[in-house]
């Protein structure tokens, strides 16, 4: 029953539908959380991370059912409901999602959560002790002087006092309200605390703390936790396993120390590479992530990610140095668009040295999107330049034609498929696929 | 329970407690179900066993007949008490603080003083002082320290100096044409108002509070449909409604109330509904239905309290309507002739004024007085009970 995990997520998906009209026709959906899996284990701190928007609060609160869940399963084996077996018709009885009324108030017991926003996450008119204090009136114990004692105790264990029981919410700072939260969080003894960015609005000084607290009331009452941030350095302080999420999905799960010392997706590369480093010299530097942010709404085919991928591979026949593919796929998907004003470039050469050549307009562009003035590989170079000269020649379509049918990717066509590095290592990349068989010498553990 | 319980939070048996579940109300609670059970008793009793021209208070020697807008105002005087006046001591830190930012406002400090009279007076003035009553010989009398030509007056109770009947200190504000005191009448007139401003008000707050809270909370159809009600509501024409009642029932007291308030929450519903949609994406909100509460306890524990600042300010800007339209009512002679209101008063003045101004203009400064002191009340109250000064002043 130990190795059993406290909480169990299966193709989770939440999707709101987009409706418009007079007739609140629905024209599509938002896929804001699109089928993401991981386990949690008894006092174990899963960190999840990922940039603002790719669904990391979304599947908060579809997990706790803050918001209904449109598909999926989030088996729930707190609680002392270890143990339980799947049902013949395949549901699980621990399964949040099916929860009667009655039991998703005893879940409600089993799992907590702690927002971001300290300024917001208490009733203004109620004392700290009595929001502290209320999740135990709600659940039944109508002893006003047993709540108190036991919220007094709770907050001095959080480093309060029992004498702020009765001070007001804007008596107290930012850090000071976090712990308030995390009081309130543990009131009800839970086994799972979810925390939705509980440090991002503290100062780093603060955040130290918030986490040490954190870390000593996991280790002392045995909670388990799901951590989630967009700041690889919090991440990496307090996750025991770390599931980096992209766009609704999860791109690669791992042990905190293989993910950040062996990314094995280029997502997590460039989140990596975005913690500052004491070291000048460490080798991950700086990764920017081009191309365009996609919406949720039409989310790019095949990988998610091919569309900012620093790695984006190259089809068979195409061996071009990496960041003039980037460029080059770049410059596709923005002709494509027709988001590329070649008036406005031409205006800008102008400005430099008297009537540009249509040569100094393409080298313009291929500056903008960084791509090498001669590309090594002729038949690569005659096509994109075939496509400049189109697009200068004002035939727009001609150009995005030329591009779309010469420059594919193959992470475009398929879906990557879950890769095992190591044990309890995977990611999805299509990489990988290829690197199978060579890279088992790689120094994967 | 059977043995000490040590009282910390990982050591609650949560399975005893979520068995042994009962009704949990609070201080305030009982409070109004201990006064509204015995008002509801003696009701019920004054309807179905004493006969209509006994007194309710009889059987204990009072002669006082408690009507119906005495029993829905006892009842709004106990909500009052318990859910406005007992949470300020409940909440001493909160008060003082309240307090602090309502003294900055010096207009209103003076306002609330004089509310202050005006309340007790309704309360108690009755008691101490008698229903003005009709006595034809002793009508005109002028107020203390004021006197007025002998032709008027056909008895003057004072002393007659050069011609001219002279006020005394036992009709202090004067007499009408009728004889009644004016003092008694302004003081009798406190009780009316006070009865119009809590019954009002409370009528209002229900239904407003109600309507915009299930409207925010429900969304969808519910809300369309309720706030095209409220439209409704709004755009009735209130005095026609009124009139028409009048002309079909008559109209006594009660009768205003109720038409005015029902068609007067409109504006309430709306408001409290966009406040409540603002408070209910607050991230406490969230916290809260994470704990497990019902949306019901997080509406009545969290929403309405938050949205409560800003509702008592615009109820408290409501009153001064009710009262104007009352006493506008009885001016043009519309209103309940039985009661001893102020427009009442001032109505039966105005035919006097060449002569015997102050049947109109002691009722009038009052009347005056009282809706402006209820403005200022507003204002005072709008900065002091805002939330958002509340947290910028942390």
């Amino acid at each position: 029953m130990t190795d059993e995990p406290v909480l169990s997520v299966r193709d989770l998906e939440k999707h709101y539908p987009i409706r418009k009209g007079i007739f609140n026709r629905q024209v599509g959906v938002a896929r804001a959380v699109d089928g993401i899996s991981f386990d949690i284990g008894p006092g174990e701190t899963l960190g999840l991370v990922g940039e603002s928007g790719c669904g990391k609060s979304t599947a908060a609160s579809s997990i706790v059912r803050l918001e209904e869940p449109t598909a999926g399963e989030v088996v729930f084996n707190g609680n002392g409901r270890g143990g339980a077996s799947r049902d013949p018709g395949g549901s699980h009885p621990n399964d949040v999602t099916r929860f009667s009324d009655a039991e998703l108030k005893e879940f409600r017991r089993g799992v907590q959560m702690i927002f971001q926003d300290p300024s917001s996450s208490f009733d203004p008119r109620m004392t700290v002790g009595g929001a502290v204090a209320e999740p135990l009136a709600v659940h039944g114990m109508s002893d006003r002087r047993r709540r108190r004692a036991i919220v007094e105790d709770l907050l001095e264990r959080v480093g309060l006092s029992a004498e702020d029981y009765d001070r007001y919410p804007h008596e107290f700072s930012g850090g000071q309200k976090q712990r308030i939260a995390l009081a309130r969080a543990l009131v009800l003894n839970p086994d799972l605390i979810i925390a939705d960015e509980p440090v991002s609005a503290l100062d780093v000084s603060i955040q130290a703390e918030i986490l040490s607290l954190v870390d000593d009331l996991q280790a002392e009452f045995g909670l388990s936790l799901l951590f989630i941030s967009h700041d690889m350095s919090v991440i990496r302080r307090i996750s025991d396993r770390v599931a980096v999420m992209y766009l609704g999905e999860i791109v690669e799960v791992g042990p905190t120390d293989g993910v950040f010392a062996d990314p094995r997706h280029p997502y997590t590369e460039a989140l990596l590479s975005s913690i500052p480093t004491p070291d000048p010299r460490s080798s991950l530097g700086g990764i920017e992530l081009t191309g365009t942010v996609p919406s949720p709404t039409d989310p790019p085919s095949g990988c998610r990610f091919h569309t900012r991928c620093h790695r984006v591979i190259q089809p068979d026949g195409i061996d071009v140095d990496q960041s003039d593919w980037r460029g080059i796929l770049n410059f596709r998907d923005r002709v494509a668009d027709g988001r590329i004003d070649v008036e406005s470039v031409r205006e800008n050469a102008a400005g430099a040295a008297g009537t540009p050549t249509d040569e100094d307009i393409g080298d313009r562009l291929r500056a903008e999107f960084d791509i090498a003035d001669e590309i090594n590989d002729p038949d690569v170079e005659s096509a994109l330049q075939e496509a400049i000269d189109r697009l200068l020649a004002g035939d727009e379509e001609g150009a995005a034609t030329l591009l779309s049918e010469r420059f594919t990717t193959p992470c475009a066509a398929t879906a990557p498929e879950r890769t095992v590095h190591a044990e309890g290592h995977e990611s999805s990349c299509l990489r990988h696929r290829s690197e199978h068989a060579v890279a088992a010498d790689h120094a994967d553990d | 329970m059977t043995t000490q319980e040590p009282d910390r939070f990982d050591r609650v048996d949560w399975d005893e407690i979520s068995r042994s579940r009962w009704f949990d109300p609070s201080i305030n609670g009982v409070g109004v179900l201990a006064t509204a059970i015995p008002l509801l008793l003696v009701a019920l009793y004054d309807w179905l066993v004493l006969d209509e021209r006994t007194p309710t208070l009889d059987p204990v020697g009072l002669g006082w007949d408690v009507g119906t807008v005495d029993y829905l105002f006892l009842f709004t005087l106990s909500l009052f008490a318990f859910y406005i006046v007992l949470p300020l001591f409940q909440h001493p830190r909160r008060t003082r603080y309240y307090w602090r930012e309502f003294r900055r406002n010096r207009p209103a400090v003076v306002s609330l003083g004089w509310l202050g009279v005006v309340f007790v007076g309704g309360i108690l003035g009755p008691f101490l002082v008698s229903a003005p009553e009709q006595s034809i010989l002793t009508g005109y009398q002028p107020p203390v320290f004021l006197s007025i030509d002998e032709s008027y007056v056909s008895t003057c109770v004072g002393d007659i100096v050069g011609g001219r009947c002279q006020g005394t200190w036992r009709h202090p504000l004067g007499t009408t044409a009728g004889g009644k005191d004016v003092f008694a009448g302004i003081v009798h007139g406190m009780t009316i108002s006070m009865q119009i401003g809590f019954i009002t008000t409370t009528i209002v707050a229900s239904i407003g509070i109600a309507v915009g809270t299930v409207s925010a909370y429900a969304g969808g159809w519910v809300d369309e449909v309720l706030m095209r009600f409220v439209d409704v509501v709004l755009s009735f024409p209130t005095l026609l409604m009124f009139l028409l009642v009048l002309y079909i029932y008559g109209a006594g007291l009660g009768m205003f109330i109720l038409v005015f308030s029902a068609f007067a929450w409109g504006g309430t519903a709306r408001y409290v509904r966009s406040k409540s949609l603002s408070i209910a994406e607050a991230e406490f909100i969230k916290a809260n239905r994470i704990s497990g509460a019902s949306t019901y306890r997080v509406v009545r524990r969290h929403v309405a309290p938050n949205a409560a600042s800003s509702i008592i300010t615009q109820l408290t800007l409501l009153i001064p309507g009710f009262l104007l339209a009352e006493a506008q009512l009885a001016f043009l002679g519309l209103g309940d002739s039985a009661i001893p209101s102020w427009g009442q008063l001032i109505s039966a003045g105005r035919s006097d004024l060449s002569f015997a101004p102050w049947i109109v203009l002691a009722p009038g400064m009052v009347l005056f007085l009282t809706i402006l002191a209820f403005n200022f009340l507003g204002d005072a109250l709008l900065d002091a009970l805002n939330p958002e000064a509340e947290a910028e002043n942390a």
